[in-house]
């Protein structure tokens, strides 16, 4: 078992390098975004799910696994919100990529309205 | 603003009372069977008066919908198996795209028609969409009855809506429609 939760979180560590390296070298501000949502999704949840398994198998905590477990369910309803929240104000408040982007149809839309 | 019915303030309220029960680790103690009574008479009390003043945000279209239990066990399978499988190839592809020393992206919004009713099914496509690595709602519209997204995609495969459409969304709008339609 303890194999197992080490293999979890080497695998999210893996996806968090992968995610912090995409954030440094990607050329403008959405495709960052792009890239963090790696480390948001399999970083955190590897993490999360090592340490439930941690907390039932080693620690016997079964209170502490049931607040890991509920932290995980509400990383996974807030992070898109955010995420959301942040690319269309980006997008509302100007940000553009230095290269222009290959087809963008909501500035095509947004100036009909 | 609809207003809200009694019956999404009492599943408002359970559901509050649910995660006060995992959050003060009352749970533990219930399975233990020694819970203390003075912890959950406050949960329910908190958890009624916020739900009076919340339910119109939260809840306001069929209330006990998800109490069908094929309906439950249909979200319990698409979060923790089709979802998931989803979720890990699209990392695998943004991860390997990012450590590749070409960084093969070609980033642009493109705009994909979706079919989807309840306002449920639509927030939940959408954010399913956002949190898979690649892809991301920027907004979302309607237009001609016809509602659209606008995805910024790391990788444009096509230009046209409905192909667009079939690449991102893949089989994830049959399970959200089969969840809450």
């Amino acid at each position: 078992m303890r194999i197992a939760i080490d293999i979890l979180i080497g695998i999210s560590v893996f996806f968090a390098f992968a995610g912090t390296v995409g954030l440094l070298r990607m050329p403008d501000a959405f495709s960052r975004m792009q890239s963090s949502t790696n480390i948001a999704t399999m970083g955190v949840l590897g993490v999360i799910i090592g340490g439930v398994l941690y907390a039932i198998f080693i620690l016997h905590d079964s209170a502490m696994a049931i607040k890991l477990a509920a932290m995980g369910v509400f990383y996974i309803i807030t992070n898109p919100i955010a995420g959301h929240a942040i690319a269309k104000g980006a997008y509302k408040h100007g940000v553009r990529p230095k290269d222009p982007m290959c087809v963008d149809k909501y500035g095509e839309d947004l100036v009909d309205e | 603003m609809k207003k809200a019915s009694i019956s999404s303030i009492i599943s408002t309220a359970l559901l509050c009372f649910v995660f006060w029960l995992l959050i003060t680790g009352e749970l533990a103690a219930l399975i233990k069977g020694e819970p203390s009574v003075q912890v959950l008479a406050a949960g329910a009390v908190v958890s009624i008066l916020v739900a009076c003043f919340s339910a119109r945000f939260f809840i306001h279209e069929r209330a006990f919908y998800l109490l069908n239990p094929k309906r439950f066990f249909t979200l319990l399978f698409y979060a923790v198996i089709i979802f998931p499988i989803e979720l890990i190839k699209a990392n695998l592809d943004v991860a390997f795209r990012a450590l590749n020393p070409k960084l093969p992206i070609k980033p642009g919004i493109v705009k994909v028609p979706v079919d989807l009713k309840s306002e449920y099914a639509q927030s939940m496509l959408a954010n399913s969409i956002t949190l898979t690595p690649g892809t991301i709602t920027v907004d979302m519209a309607e237009e001609d009855g016809q509602l659209n997204y606008y995805i910024h995609w790391i990788d444009v495969k096509s230009q046209e809506p409905k192909e667009a459409g079939d690449a991102i969304k893949g089989t994830l709008e049959n399970w959200v429609r089969r969840i809450w339609e």
